[in-house]
């Protein structure tokens, strides 16, 4: 009797079952798929013939013993799946960003080179997304497996706001708002100076004083410009793709025009630098901290205002396709 | 005219008659049976079902109490028969009234031609 292809089919079936169920499962596959068999020859197939068309029709053995146990034959199923989606949404936006911006600054705090900075900030960026994605999903599966609750149902709450999509007065009125306060605080700073050290008589200036008239003027325009798009935006009822890459540009202009500025040390006023950090024991080395996180606080905002910029411009897109929809 | 429609039909097939194969065991098991002579007689009676579908299922009902098992060692190869339990004759009486009441359903909803101006 050629027994071994049945032998190792209900080898492979019972071996992932609880032992308790094993004997009784064996045996009566066995006697299953002898009947089956038997019944094939009785039709006049022959022995080889019939005994792998038997076990061919009970498909794969381990689908088998997950049927026989209950097991599921997915990693995610539909009662988690949307738990971990959203889950795994909210910490993509946040956990590889932080991770990042943390290694990039420490890095340039230790004096990394620039092409350092980068390899690891990307290398970082990759291992802790992977890192991410591989335990949240390990955890749902367990999860899964386990049987556990994923905690409340969705409800009518949950619903997301209707996102105010046009580009409105609000944000004009706030990049004016923000310009206006920024000119005066430049010319304050210019004429009557911010910061009073004790021991001295006059208020010092924060901005270095050779930046007076023409380069505060360039960003007195910079400020001007920024207002100017957002009215642009409220006039064109939302943002445009012309309108992010506008956008785009000025916040490469200022991060380079800030950034030229410090570098040359013509930013900050040297007069407060040796002020404050005159007497301090390690006056170079917390200036130059105090520089890095400046530099990054600067390049973030920036970039920050070129993402937002851009989702703004797709909302916008959105929005006009459903004006137009709406309105053929 | 509607090819590829067969491919969606049989699914839907499939939906509507799954959950039939567990009144068919409970009714042909109250005289008692084992795994391939069940399989055969499913078939008989229209009830195609496969292997792999119908031996765990009869494990599953055996354990929720709707069938019982007894080891049959007299014949050629020791078989495992299984019938079914009191509880499995209330829960084949349940669906069958369930697969009645459908079943009018489903003609009142054939008969009628159809009242959508209603309300």
């Amino acid at each position: 009797m050629a027994t071994t292809l049945t032998e190792r089919y209900i080898n492979a079936t019972t071996d992932s079952l609880p032992p308790d169920t094993q004997g009784d499962v064996r045996a009566e596959l066995e006697a299953s798929i002898a009947d089956a068999v038997e019944s094939r020859l009785d039709q006049g197939e022959d022995p080889a013939t019939a005994e792998r068309t038997v076990l061919t029709d009970l498909g794969d053995p381990v689908a088998l013993a997950a049927s026989y146990t209950d097991r599921p034959l997915h990693l995610l199923g539909p009662r988690y799946y949307l738990a971990w989606w959203r889950l795994l949404k909210l910490l993509l936006a946040i956990v590889p960003a932080v991770a990042v911006g943390g290694v990039a600054l420490v890095q340039v705090i230790v004096g990394a080179s620039i092409g350092e900075v980068i390899g690891q900030a990307i290398s970082v960026g990759i291992t802790a997304t992977l890192h991410l994605v591989f335990w949240v999903t390990l955890i749902f599966v367990l999860i899964e497996r386990s049987g556990a609750d994923t905690g409340p149902d969705w409800n009518l709450d949950q619903l997301p706001e209707p996102r105010p999509t046009r580009s409105g007065r609000a944000d004009v009125i706030a990049s004016a708002v923000f310009a206006g306060l920024m000119i005066a605080a430049m010319l304050w700073d210019r004429f009557r100076g911010f910061v009073r050290i004790d021991g001295h008589d006059v208020d010092v200036q924060i901005l270095h004083p050779q930046l007076w008239p023409w380069a505060i003027l360039g960003l007195v325009g910079l400020l001007l410009v920024e207002v100017g798009l957002a009215a642009v935006a409220h006039a064109r009822r939302g943002w445009t793709v012309g309108l992010a890459v506008a956008n785009t540009a000025l916040a490469l202009v200022w991060v380079s025009a800030i950034l030229t500025l410090l570098g040359n040390g013509l930013l900050v006023n040297p007069e407060l630098m040796s002020l404050v950090f005159s007497g301090e024991g390690g006056a170079p080395e917390t200036t130059r901290v105090v520089g890095i996180l400046f530099v990054l606080s600067v390049i973030g905002a920036s970039a920050w205002d070129i993402i937002d910029g851009w989702l703004k411009a797709r909302r916008g897109a959105k929005h006009r396709r459903a004006d137009a929809d709406a309105a053929p | 005219m509607v090819s590829g429609m067969s491919e969606f039909s049989d699914t839907h097939l499939q939906e509507l008659r799954r959950g039939t194969v567990v009144l068919a065991c409970l009714r042909l098991l109250r005289t008692p049976g084992y795994g391939y002579s069940l399989l055969v007689h499913l078939e008989e009676h229209g009830f195609a079902t496969d292997a792999n579908t119908l031996y765990p299922l009869l494990r599953r009902l055996e354990k929720q109490g709707f069938l019982t098992s007894e080891w049959n060692t007299e014949d050629s190869r020791p078989r495992k028969f299984y019938v079914t339990s009191a509880e499995g004759n209330r829960l084949a009486d349940t669906l069958s009234a369930d697969w009645l009441d459908l079943t009018r359903s489903i003609a009142s909803l054939t008969d009628d031609p159809g009242t959508p101006e209603e309300n």
